[in-house]
């Protein structure tokens, strides 16, 4: 697998947290992407406000925790239900080229970004070519 | 020096198809249908049915959440017909910048069109939509003709 790739455990995560936790956890989408300076994560966490995320990196583990809370509306029946509401988890492996020092998020819209920048030294750099 | 493995936009399109042959395998083995479970878990629907919806009901109307995480308010419209509901837009239609290369798309993007049949006829002038941490919620009160109505027995 690629230097940079965050490679994705969270089959691991998903299948390990409900024996120790009496609820079920959901593994969010995301999207993973990269330029000379970072690796962006999105991950989708609908019904998920600020104050409801957790990013922690350990031992070169990122993990996004995250608990949806969404009201159901009041003197209401429930009619139908197409997705759950509860707890989001995924781990990624991280790189070695990741500066976990700098590591920003921010949540928007449902949506959690994180910005996860380069070390220097593995940044792309562009040679100028003397002549 | 870095290498870069460029994924598949879905590279779990393939996993999809064999999970909706499994379920039709299954469906006609034992008459049964089966429950169709995203691959996250969380969703009861199959991943071509966006939004996903809850529905809650009442005696004067009805209340239904939509996940749409990363909309735009602007970009998403709200429409009631009679009894109809539909809810059209898009969602993280953002191409990639350039010198980006994505790795991984899971998220859903594009525009969606979905029309949901409501029990009743909607009060159209009174639909109410709020949207939230990713979740668009659209309060939608019965018309006032059609509310049912208490017939007082003379004596």
């Amino acid at each position: 697998m690629a230097d940079t790739q965050v490679a994705r455990k969270e089959e691991q995560a998903v299948e390990r947290a409900p024996h120790t936790v009496n609820e079920t956890i959901y593994a969010p989408d995301v999207d993973i992407s990269e330029n000379s300076e970072c690796v962006r994560l999105v991950a989708d966490i609908p019904g998920v406000d600020q104050k409801g995320v957790e990013v922690t990196v350990e031992n070169n583990v990122l993990t996004v925790e995250a608990r949806a809370a969404v009201e159901p509306p009041e003197g209401y029946e429930p009619l139908g239900r197409e997705y759950a509401v509860g707890k989001y988890r995924r781990d990624f492996t991280l790189s070695n080229a990741v500066d976990t020092e700098g590591i920003k998020a921010r949540v928007r819209h449902g949506v959690l970004e994180v910005t996860l920048p380069k070390r220097e030294e593995v940044k792309t750099r562009k040679i100028e070519i003397e002549g | 020096m870095l290498e870069l493995v460029t994924w598949p936009r879905n590279p779990w399109s393939v996993f999809d198809e064999l999970e909706s042959l499994q379920s039709d395998m299954n469906r006609m083995l034992t008459g049964q249908p089966t429950r169709e479970v995203g691959r996250s878990g969380r969703a009861w629907r199959r991943r071509s049915t966006y939004p996903l919806m809850n529905v809650w009901t009442a005696k004067d109307g009805i209340v239904i959440d939509a996940e749409l995480p990363g909309a735009d308010p602007k970009d998403v419209d709200i429409a009631v017909q009679g009894d109809e509901l539909t809810l059209s837009g898009k969602v993280n239609a953002v191409d990639a910048a350039e010198g980006e290369t994505y790795h991984r798309r899971e998220r859903p993007a594009g525009e969606f069109t979905r029309t949901l049949q409501l029990p009743f006829r909607a009060e159209a002038g009174a639909v109410k939509a709020n949207y939230k941490n990713g979740v668009l919620r659209v309060t939608i009160p019965r018309s006032e003709e059609e509310k049912p109505k208490k017939i007082v027995i003379e004596a």
